[in-house]
C-alpha cells in the first residue's frame, strides 16, 4: 500500500504496537507519515487492512511493517515503545540495522536491571546499587550504536490521547538536536512539549512513580477521598526524590511536568494498570491471583521491588515504598499498611527541597 | 624493548610535523583567528575581549612573573596599550578601527602560538634515550652488582616499568592513525615516564603539553623543549590564549601528531583517580575528527582513537604537597597549612633511585582504544558495535544525510567520550599491595577515632591511631576478596603480586612499598605488632586511590 504524499520529509519509526506506542503513532502522523514496526506479520496485517489497533483507530498516514531494514532504511527517528522486560532484547535485535545518525526517543517508564544467572530481583540475598540499575536510554547506549538518545515522559494516559483529549509531554535529551526533531515530530494542536536536557533524571521521575501509582490504586480500593490521596502524592514525591538523589539524579525535574505532572495523573486515574492492581489489592486479593488474571504485567510491581532493594542498599529511608513492598510480596494486608503509615513519625514536611 | 613500529626516528610523525613549524604556526593562527571571530563577531565585542586580555596580562606581570618569560612582555602589552587608544572606535573610522583591532588579534595569538609551539629534535632524542637507559643501568648496577646489569638494563627495566593491555594493539592502530593517550595525572614525573614507557613498546614518540613553569630550569627545559613538548602557560586563562591552544591542539591532531592529553587538567590533589575531566582540549580531538570526514571521503578519512591509561606507583614524588594543597583548597581555615615541601632534583633522584632499585615498579596500565564516541575498535581500527558490526562513524556528524558541524551536539559526545575514558581509568586500574593496606588502615582509624570532619581526624594525635592488627588483617582480608570479586567482573585489576601471594606477604610489602619514599611513615607496624600512622594526611592521600569502587562497606 501507498503513503497519501503529504511532504517530502522522511517518515518516523514507532517500535511497539502496544496502547502507548499506537497512541504516540497517531500523535506522530497527525505532522508526517509514520511506520510502525510489529514483530508479528499478523499483526501488521491487522492494522494494514482494518486500521485499528488495540481498540484505537489508525491514523491514515501510519503504515504497519515488520520489515527492520525497510524501517531503518527510511527514518532517521525513533520512537521504541516497548515494556522495560523486553526493552534490551528489541535494542538487540535492531542493532544490527542501526546507523549512528539515527535518533532514538523512547516512551518506556521501566528499568532494566542485571541480575546474576537464576536470581530474580525479590530474592532475599540479592543486592542492588544505583550502577545494577538501567534506564532505557542507557539500554539503548549499551547495546547499540546510536548516541543520540531521548526520552519523551510526562502525563501521558495512552486512554486520553487516544480519546484525542489535549496532553504535554517533555522530550529530554541531552542534545538539542534530538529535542528539536522529536519535538518538530511530535508538537500538535493536541500535544504540547517541553523540552529537557536532564534526560536521566525525567526517566528516573517517569519510572518512579508507578510506585505510587499502586499505593493510590489501594487507597482508592479502600474507599478514600482526597486527603489522603494528597498526602501519599506529596509524600511519595518525597520519597522518589530522596532515593532518585542517590541514583545521582537532580530534583528540578521531579518538580515538572515529568515528575508531578505524571504523578498527579497516575495517581489520579483509576485506569492505569498500577492503579488497578493496588485496587484490587485492597479489595483482598493477593498478588499472584491478580498476576494470574492479568493480561499485561504492571511496571509498578518490578518498580517496587527495584525501589525497596535500592532503598535496603543505600541506606534511605522510604516508608511508603517499603509498605507497598510488605503488601505486595510479604502478605501485610492493606488495612493494616495504612495503619503503619499513619503512626509512622514522618517529621518535618517538605524536608527532600 | 620491543622494536620501533617505525625504525627511523627521522620518519616518526612527530618529526615530520616539526619539519612543518612555520606551516603548523600559521594554520595554528588563522584557525585560532577565524574561531575567536566566530565567538565574538562584533567590533565591540573583539575590543572588550582585547582589553579584558590586556588586563589580564598586566596582572600575571606584577604580580607572578617567572623566569622564562621573556624580557619584553611589558612593552608589548605597553604597546597593545597604545594600540587599543588609538583604534578607540569613537575616534576613528570604523573600518580603520576593525582593522586595527584584527591586527592586534593577530599579533596577540601568533606571540601566544609562537610561545606553545613545541619543537622535536631526532638527534637530542636519541641521545636522552641512550642517556636514560645509562641512568637506569647505573641505578641496577649500584644494587645488583655485576657486570650484567650494566650491559642489559632493559632486562630489569621490564619488570620496573610494566606497561600492560593491549600493546600490540597500540602500535598497530599507531600506523594506521592519530593515537591520543590520555592518561591519569599523579605526578609532574607522569609525562616522562609514560614517554619512557611508550617508547619502551616501540612506539613513536608523542606530543605532550607541559607546565610552562617546567621551562624555568634551563635543564628539562633544553630536553622537553625538543622532545616535543609544548608548553602550557596556566597562569594565563585568557580567552585570547585558550582559544590559540585549542587551536594549537586541533592543528597538530589535524597533522597527525600522536598526542598525550592529560584530561583531569592537573595532577590529582587528593591521589584518587580522576572522576572529573577537564573536556576543552579532548573537544579540539571530536572537531579534528569530524574535520578529517569533511575533508575526506570516509574511507580515507583519518581517523582519531582514544587510549586511556591508568598510571600505578606504590609512592607518588610529590604526595605531601599534592594533599597539602588539597585539604588547603577543601578545607579553607578549618586547615591550618604549615610550609609546603616542594620537588626538587634530590626528590626525582630519590624517587628513581627507591623505585628502581628497590622491589617496587610502576605499571602503565592501557584501555581497549576506542573512537572518539567511545566505539570500541577492531584490529585494523574499524569501529565496531558491541556485536561486532562495523561503524561507520562519519554518520555520527551526519543531521538526515547532512554532514555538518553543530557544536552542542559535539560537546555531548565530548561529554559522553570523558564518561568512557573515566570508566577505563577505573577498569584498569592496577591495585598494588600499598593501595590495599593504605585504604584499609585509613578506613579503620576513621572509623576508630569517628571525628566529626577529616580536619580534626588530621590532628588527632599519634597514640589513638593505633589499630589492632588482627582487625586490620581480617579487613583487608575483606577488602581484597572484593577485589577479587570486582576483578572477575572486569572493574578493576590486581597486580601479580596480590594475587599470587599469601596475606601476610601482601601487608608486609604494602607497608614497605608505600613507606619506602616518604621519611614520615604514612603506614607502619608498631613494635607490638599493630599499625599506625606517622602522618594520616599522607595516609588519606594514598587511601583515596581505591575510592570509587565502594569498598568502604567493607571495612
Amino acid at each position: 500500500m501507498g503513503f497519501k504524499n503529504i511532504s517530502d520529509k522522511n517518515p518516523v519509526a514507532v517500535i511497539g504496537a502496544g496502547s502507548f506506542g499506537t497512541a504516540v503513532a497517531n500523535l506522530l502522523a497527525e505532522n508526517g507519515e509514520v511506520l510502525f514496526y510489529s514483530r508479528r506479520p499478523e499483526a501488521v496485517e491487522i492494522i494494514n487492512t482494518e486500521r485499528v489497533n488495540n481498540g484505537q483507530s489508525i491514523h491514515p498516514n501510519i503504515r504497519a511493517t515488520c520489515d527492520m531494514q525497510e524501517l531503518t532504511d527510511k527514518c532517521y527517528l525513533i520512537f521504541p515503545s516497548v515494556s522495560s522486560d523486553g526493552f534490551r532484547q528489541v535494542m538487540q535485535n535492531m542493532a544490527p540495522y542501526l546507523r549512528p545518525d539515527h535518533m532514538m526517543i523512547h516512551c518506556t517508564k521501566g528499568f532494566d536491571i542485571k541480575l546474576e544467572k537464576d536470581k530474580t530481583i525479590l530474592d532475599k540475598d540479592v543486592l542492588l546499587k544505583p550502577a545494577d540499575i538501567y534506564t532505557m536510554s542507557k539500554v539503548i547506549l549499551e547495546e547499540t550504536c546510536v548516541k543520540r538518545v531521548g526520552c519523551m515522559s510526562g502525563p501521558n494516559l495512552a486512554r486520553e490521547i487516544a480519546n484525542l483529549q489535549p496532553a504535554a509531554t517533555v522530550i529530554a535529551s541531552k542534545f538539542d538536536e534530538v529535542i528539536r526533531e522529536g519535538e518538530n515530530a511530535i508538537r500538535s494542536k493536541r500535544l504540547q512539549v517541553y523540552s529537557n536536557h536532564d534526560i536521566y533524571s525525567v526517566e528516573l521521575a517517569g519510572v518512579m512513580k508507578n510506585s505510587m501509582a499502586l499505593a493510590a490504586g489501594a487507597l482508592g480500593g479502600l474507599g478514600y477521598g482526597q486527603n489522603a490521596m494528597a498526602f501519599l502524592i506529596t509524600r511519595g514525591l518525597g520519597e522518589i526524590i530522596r532515593l532518585t538523589s542517590a541514583m545521582g539524579a537532580n530534583k528540578q525535574a521531579f518538580l515538572g511536568l515529568a515528575g508531578i505532572g505524571d504523578l498527579v495523573a497516575t495517581c489520579t486515574s483509576p485506569m492505569s494498570r498500577n492503579y488497578t492492581v493496588g485496587a484490587r489489592l485492597a479489595k483482598g486479593e493477593t498478588l499472584e491471583q491478580i498476576i494470574a488474571t492479568s493480561s499485561e504485567v504492571a511496571e509498578g510491581i518490578k518498580t517496587v521491588s527495584i525501589s525497596k532493594k535500592l532503598a535496603d542498599s543505600t541506606g534511605i529511608k522510604v516508608p511508603i515504598i517499603q509498605t507497598i513492598y510488605k503488601v505486595l510480596f510479604e502478605e501485610l494486608n492493606v488495612e493494616e499498611a495504612l495503619g503503619f503509615l499513619m503512626e509512622y513519625r514522618w517529621g518535618f514536611d517538605a524536608d527532600y527541597m | 624493548m620491543l622494536k620501533s613500529v617505525i625504525p627511523r626516528i627521522k620518519d616518526w610523525p612527530i618529526n615530520l610535523i616539526a619539519q612543518k613549524r612555520e606551516k603548523i604556526l600559521q594554520e595554528c593562527i588563522s584557525e585560532a583567528v577565524l574561531e575567536f571571530n566566530k565567538s565574538n563577531p562584533t567590533l565591540s565585542q573583539l575590543r572588550n575581549q582585547l582589553q579584558k586580555t590586556l588586563y589580564l596580562e598586566n596582572i600575571r606581570i606584577k604580580n607572578e612573573s617567572w623566569e622564562v618569560d621573556p624580557e619584553d612582555e611589558r612593552e608589548f602589552w605597553g604597546k597593545i596599550k597604545k594600540r587599543l587608544l588609538q583604534a578607540d572606535p569613537n575616534l576613528v573610522d570604523e573600518d580603520v578601527s576593525k582593522e586595527q583591532h584584527q591586527e592586534m588579534l593577530q599579533d596577540i595569538m601568533s606571540r601566544y602560538a609562537n610561545e606553545i609551539i613545541g619543537h622535536f629534535n631526532p638527534n637530542i632524542f636519541w641521545f636522552a634515550r641512550q642517556l636514560l637507559v645509562r641512568f637506569f643501568a647505573r641505578l641496577f648496577n649500584s644494587h645488583f652488582g655485576g657486570i650484567r646489569g650494566m650491559l642489559h638494563p632493559q632486562e630489569k627495566l621490564k619488570d620496573k616499568l610494566i606497561v600492560a593491555g593491549p600493546v600490540e594493539k597500540l602500535r598497530n592502530l599507531s600506523l594506521k592513525g592519530t593515537v591520543i593517550l590520555v592518561p591519569t595525572h599523579f605526578s609532574n614525573l607522569d609525562s616522562a615516564i609514560i614517554g619512557f614507557g611508550m617508547d619502551y613498546i616501540g612506539m613513536p614518540a608523542f606530543q605532550y603539553g607541559a607546565g610552562l613553569n617546567l621551562f624555568n630550569s634551563k635543564f628539562f627545559s633544553f630536553f622537553m623543549g625538543n622532545l616535543g613538548a609544548y608548553k602550557l602557560d596556566r597562569r594565563k586563562k585568557n580567552p585570547i590564549y585558550l582559544e590559540t591552544l585549542k587551536s594549537y591542539s586541533k592543528t597538530n591532531v589535524l597533522a597527525g601528531a600522536h598526542t598525550i592529553f592529560f584530561p583531569g587538567g592537573t595532577r590529582s590533589r587528593a591521589g584518587n583517580i580522576e572522576t572529573e575531566l577537564k573536556l576543552g582540549l579532548l573537544g579540539t580531538v571530536m572537531e579534528a575528527q569530524r574535520i578529517h570526514f569533511e575533508k575526506n571521503p570516509a574511507n580515507l578519512a583519518p581517523k582519531i582513537f582514544i587510549v586511556p591509561l591508568t598510571l600505578s606507583y606504590n609512592f607518588v614524588l610529590e604526595a605531601s604537597s599534592l594533599i597539602e594543597d588539597q585539604l588547603k583548597r577543601s578545607g579553607k581555615e578549618q586547615y591550618l597549612v604549615k610550609e609546603i615541601p616542594t620537588a626538587t632534583g634530590k626528590g626525582i633522584w630519590k624517587f628513581f633511585w627507591e623505585t628502581f632499585s628497590k622491589s617496587t615498579d610502576i605499571t602503565l596500565s592501557l584501555s581497549e582504544p576506542m573512537d572518539v564516541f567511545g566505539n570500541a575498535l577492531d584490529d585494523d581500527g574499524n569501529s565496531i558495535d558491541k556485536f561486532g558490526k562495523k561503524i561507520e562513524i562519519k554518520n555520527y556528524f551526519v543531521s538526515k544525510g547532512q554532514l555538518k558541524a553543530d557544536d552542542q551536539r559535539e560537546m555531548i559526545y565530548t561529554q559522553m567520550l570523558g564518561d568512557k575514558i573515566i570508566e577505563g581509568f577505573f577498569k584498569n586500574n592496577v591495585v598494588y599491595s600499598s593501595h590495599v593496606v593504605t585504604f584499609v588502615a585509613f578506613e579503620l582509624i576513621n572509623k576508630q577515632l569517628d571525628f566529626p570532619d577529616l580536619f580534626t581526624l588530621m590532628r588527632s594525635s599519634e597514640e589513638d591511631r593505633e589499630i589492632n592488627f588482627d582487625t586490620f588483617k581480617t579487613a583487608v582480608k575483606r577488602v581484597i576478596d572484593e577485589l577479587y570479586m570486582l576483578n572477575n567482573k572486569g572493574q578493576i585489576k590486581l597486580s601479580p603480586f596480590i594475587s599470587s601471594k599469601e596475606l601476610d606477604e601482601i601487608i608486609e610489602l604494602g607497608i614497605t612499598n608505600v613507606c619506602i619514599y616518604h621519611t614520615n611513615l604514612p603506614i607502619m607496624r608498631l613494635k607490638n605488632g599493630n599499625i599506625s600512622s606517622e602522618d594520616l594526611k599522607l595516609l588519606y592521600y594514598y587511601h583515596n586511590r581505591l575510592l570509587g569502587y565502594g569498598l568502604q562497606k567493607y571495612i
